[in-house]
């Protein structure tokens, strides 16, 4: 049906090679080739967010790329986060804040919340908004999210 | 803590969730997160034409494509014998109790169309294959021919003498009609110096949890087990309802619903899916897993609210409302079995609110149209009454040239009516309605902002102040159906002292295992860590109805605190025999049992757990062996048996918000910003604060988006135009206002904890405290605002409206 591709990505810091179908989306090649099941599918149309990752060091919607497209690049999801068992400082607080209910967007907002740290020291909560807007959560109305985000960002300073 | 400390208090502390740990860390598993060893993928053809006959399901070239292994269309399974149509829901026994009251017409669909179809989306073929993409490929090559039949949208057209049937057995497109009186209601409006009439109109719009409805499905044919992976709020009435639908002898359905990722009404339902996916199982005898599509959802899963009322006030020139007459059309989309009836029946019985009227009589008509079925969403009815209530003080006070709050205040439930019987039979368990309107109304400076807005209407801007008074009726019960108002929990303290507590609930992100946890911590002494809690397996919790109507915090923490209270009592009585004292001298704290007053006389849990399991010789002959209890928890606010006007009651805890809203509006676009928005909550005694905070957040978030943008409209051949959340706006962290929160306590004199139901309130109240804000920032034009969703075209062609003279 449609062209395989042999493909090389390295995931949370560990290589992973697999012969993939040109259009097999990155979502499912990490679910179902790669067995990482924490990066969520909740839309069709790169809205809901639950599905982003981190490749290069870009927040992207892992829907909306091919796996092909990962090709020799790295990808960091969720399950990159802690170190050594131990809770990223944005998961903490998270936990700390209630930044989650039934937790399926959980790991789409973390990525996000991720990257917006990597650009901002001190967001403001307009910033803060804005970098999860491409993140939908039906569960915890945002302004806890929203919290966790800046707090995790004032600990990191103080750190 | 280790179990050596004394142990300190949780219930009411803002403990972290136990839930998160493995949520943060990506390790959770959801439905669409199983996968099995052979496992085949399915995936459904559904109907793009609202209302047709079929007239043909060619399924040759879709069956030849590589890697698809089976298909079938529903003209095929109606063949198979044991297969019977879905059974409706919830009023599942055809309700004895009825009394011909609400009237309901049922039909029979299968799990497949094979007639006709009835809305765009409805499942007509399905197809399975090695994988999700060689299944959806085969849907392109599925040939479908229709015999197009004219679409019925609305439901004043459904209603109309001589409009096309969409059910022909039926005679008319009626599917409910309720009637519910009480007062004397022609007196009432004899007696009043105005009445008020109004057309109110809720908008079609529903839930949209982040995680899609999934099923996954494996059959062993001997013994004849079939489990379910589902995402749904109900594991056991599920099972129940497979067993009946797939009627093979012997077939034992277990249903495992694994962490589920929101629910919000939507995943309380029973759906074709759910019987499709089990089936093609035991067909093709291979795991079986669907995971629908944001597309599919759409239009699949249920919707909510569409509803018109066509209401009469009597009124007093104080303000008093003496009667209300409503009608309520309720456009219903297509007859699944689904939770919809009962949620326009709880509009009906909801209509008066927080106000003490005694004279209502209402009627409800549930319409059958050609859109998706329509179900329950958090606010379940009560949403929509409240916007109707609400809407039509504000309307009241306008019309008397009174301070809206002022008619509130005026006509308020008072809290020495409490345990107050409302006109049509339910007992509000305590609230202090006027305090908290007051509180907001301070929090958010009404009298200020009534000022300011008197300077700005000279500068020729619009703001406007709303208030609101939202009840919002919990823990729901209904005769003869599947919420049977009661709630069980299975509890055993294990051989090394820790408890495991099997729950009959079901957990869509509310955080029931850290609530039990905390109940069953302060019951027991016991560490937080040490109580283990099971939901979602119907095999191995208590049945039980799951989760809906908020009655976890009203039945299921009830249920939680007495069976621990009753685990306490054995495990004393073991100790009492290990101690040789009587059990009402012992105390139980830090992992030991001591006697009162001599501390140092004592035994550890770890040994009386393990002589209750090990050492039964050393109990007395009438001693149950082992630590485990099984409790069945009666909710006491739920009355069966009518009174001496009839009148049951249904609903048991009554939480409730006071909401002030500030907006202005742009009379150039239509939008609107809100400058303030306070809401003084009382959900009785907080068990958790954290949780109630953030239930409470997400449910006005749901309520803005009901309010201001969320819409599921269809063309006018039944063609929906929301598909995705490209066109179905719901709110983003841009557009959740900053808003005042403030907690007040009455609490529910009915549970042993004083909870009330904390999840749906603040759905209810924005489309109510924003409508009214809006027409209050237009009054100078004269702008009547009678629908949600307030979108900018909505408001602005209201402005063109008033401008035109219209």
């Amino acid at each position: 049906m449609s062209v395989r591709r042999r493909i090389a990505v390295t995931i949370n810091g560990q290589l992973y090679e697999h012969e993939v179908e040109s259009r097999l989306l990155l979502v499912d090649f990490l679910r179902d080739s790669v067995g990482l099941m924490g990066t969520h599918y909740g839309c069709d149309t790169t809205s809901c967010g639950a599905c982003s990752v981190i490749v290069d060091g870009r927040s992207v919607k892992s829907c909306t790329l091919f796996a092909v497209q990962a090709d020799g690049r790295e990808v960091l999801t969720v399950e990159g986060l802690a170190r050594n068992g131990k809770l990223h400082p944005i998961q903490e607080a998270f936990w700390e804040h209630h930044g989650l209910q039934c937790g399926f967007c959980t790991s789409g907002m973390l990525i996000s919340a991720y990257f917006l740290l990597t650009r901002y020291s001190d967001p403001s909560d307009a910033e803060i908004r804005q970098g999860i807007a491409g993140n939908l959560c039906r569960c915890t109305g945002y302004l806890p999210i929203v919290e966790a985000v800046k707090s995790a960002a004032q600990k990191r300073r103080k750190s | 803590m280790s179990t050596s400390e004394k142990s300190t208090k949780l219930v009411g502390t803002a403990t972290r969730r136990k839930e998160d740990p493995d949520i943060l860390l990506g390790q959770a598993r959801y439905t669409q997160d199983i996968s099995l060893p052979g496992m085949l993928h399915a995936a459904i053809f559904r109907s793009p034409i609202a209302h047709a006959r079929i007239r043909a399901i060619r399924m040759e070239r879709a069956l030849a494509l590589t890697g698809v292994v089976a298909g079938f269309t529903g003209q095929e399974l109606r063949k198979l014998s044991f297969l019977k149509p879905m059974a409706p829901f919830p009023f599942q026994n055809r309700d004895p109790f009825q009394k011909g009251n609400p009237t309901i017409k049922f039909f029979d669909h299968y799990c497949l169309a094979a007639d006709k179809v009835r809305f765009v989306g409805e499942p007509v073929a399905v197809v399975v294959a090695t994988d999700r993409y060689i299944a959806e490929d085969a849907l392109e090559l599925i040939e479908a021919d229709f015999d197009e039949l004219q679409p019925l949208i609305d439901s004043d057209a459904a209603l109309a003498p001589g409009a096309p049937l969409i059910y022909e057995e039926w005679g008319d497109n009626l599917m409910l009609r309720f009637r519910v009186s009480g007062g004397d209601v022609d007196g009432a409006f004899r007696r009043a110096d105005l009445i008020i009439e109004e057309e109110i109109r809720s908008g079609r719009f529903t839930g949209t949890p982040i995680e899609t409805r999934a099923v996954v499905a494996s059959f062993e044919p001997s013994p004849k087990i079939l489990t379910i992976w589902d995402t749904t709020q109900i594991a056991h009435p599920i099972g129940t309802l497979v067993e009946n639908t797939i009627a093979l002898p012997e077939l034992r359905v277990r249903v495992l619903a694994p962490r589920v990722g929101g629910g919000f009404g939507q995943k309380w339902s029973f759906y074709p899916e759910e019987v499709l996916i089990p089936l093609l199982s035991i067909l093709t005898r291979r795991p079986i897993k669907w995971v629908e599509t944001r597309r599919e959802h759409m239009v699949g899963t249920i919707h909510a609210r569409e509803q018109t009322h066509k209401i009469r006030a009597a009124v007093l020139k104080d303000g008093t409302i003496l009667g209300i007459k409503d009608q309520i059309i309720a456009n219903i989309g297509a007859a699944y079995p689904t939770g919809g009836l009962a949620s326009i029946v709880t509009t009906g019985m909801f209509v008066t609110g927080a106000y003490k009227i005694q004279n209502y009589e209402g009627e409800v008509l549930g319409a059958v149209t050609n859109k998706t079925p329509y179900g329950a969403h958090r606010g379940f009815g009560k949403s929509e009454a409240c916007f109707v209530i609400e809407r039509l003080v504000d309307i009241i006070a306008e019309k008397l040239s009174l301070d809206p709050p002022e008619v509130r205040l005026k006509n308020f439930i008072r809290p020495e009516d409490f345990p107050y019987v409302s006109v049509t039979g339910p007992r509000y368990d305590s609230g202090e309605y006027g305090r908290a309107l007051t509180k907001a109304m301070e929090l958010a400076e009404y009298r200020k902002w009534r000022e300011e807005q008197a300077r700005l209407r000279r500068d020729g801007r619009y703001l406007g102040i709303g208030t609101c008074l939202v009840v919002e009726p919990s823990s729901s019960t209904r005769m003869g159906s599947y919420n049977a108002g009661y709630y069980s929990v299975r509890m055993r303290m294990d051989p090394n002292g820790k408890v495991s507590v099997f729950s009959s609930g079901s957990d869509e992100g509310q955080g029931h295992a850290t609530s039990i946890s905390q109940l069953v911590a302060d019951e027991l002494n016991l560490p937080f860590d040490d109580i283990v809690v099971v939901e979602g397996d119907s095999w191995a919790c208590p049945y039980g109805s799951g989760s809906y109507s908020s009655r976890f915090s009203v039945v299921g923490t009830a249920a939680t605190t007495l069976a621990a209270r009753q685990l306490k009592g054995k495990i004393l009585n073991v100790a009492s025999v290990l101690l040789q004292k009587p059990a009402g001298l012992l105390a139980l704290d830090a992992g030991k049992i001591f006697v009162a007053e001599h501390s140092q006389q004592s035994v550890s849990l770890k040994d009386v757990a393990r002589a209750a399991y090990f050492s039964i010789f050393r109990l007395p002959e009438g001693m149950e062996p082992g630590l485990e209890i099984l409790y069945h928890y009666r909710d006491p606010n739920i009355e069966f048996h009518p009174d001496e006007r009839g009148r049951v009651a249904m609903f048991s805890s009554f939480p409730y918000d006071a909401e002030v809203a500030v907006v202005e509006v742009l009379p150039e676009t239509g939008s609107l910003k809100i400058l303030q928005f306070v809401s003084v909550h009382d959900c009785g005694n907080m068990l958790n604060p954290l949780i109630v905070r953030g239930q409470h957040l997400g449910a006005l978030a749901h309520g803005f988006g009901g309010a201001l943008y969320e819409e599921l409209p269809y063309d006018e051949n039944g063609q929906p135009l929301a598909m995705s959340f490209k066109d179905y706006f719901v709110p983003t962290a841009m557009e959740m206002p900053t808003l005042t929160l403030e907690h007040m306590v009455t609490p529910n004199p009915f549970t042993p904890g004083g909870f009330k139901g904390a999840g749906e309130t603040g759905t209810v109240g924005p489309p109510a405290v924003l409508a009214n804000a809006v027409e209050d920032a237009l009054r100078p034009l004269g702008v009547k605002v009678r629908q949600v969703p307030l979108s900018p075209f909505y408001i602005w062609s209201l402005i063109e409206a008033a401008r035109q003279g219209k």
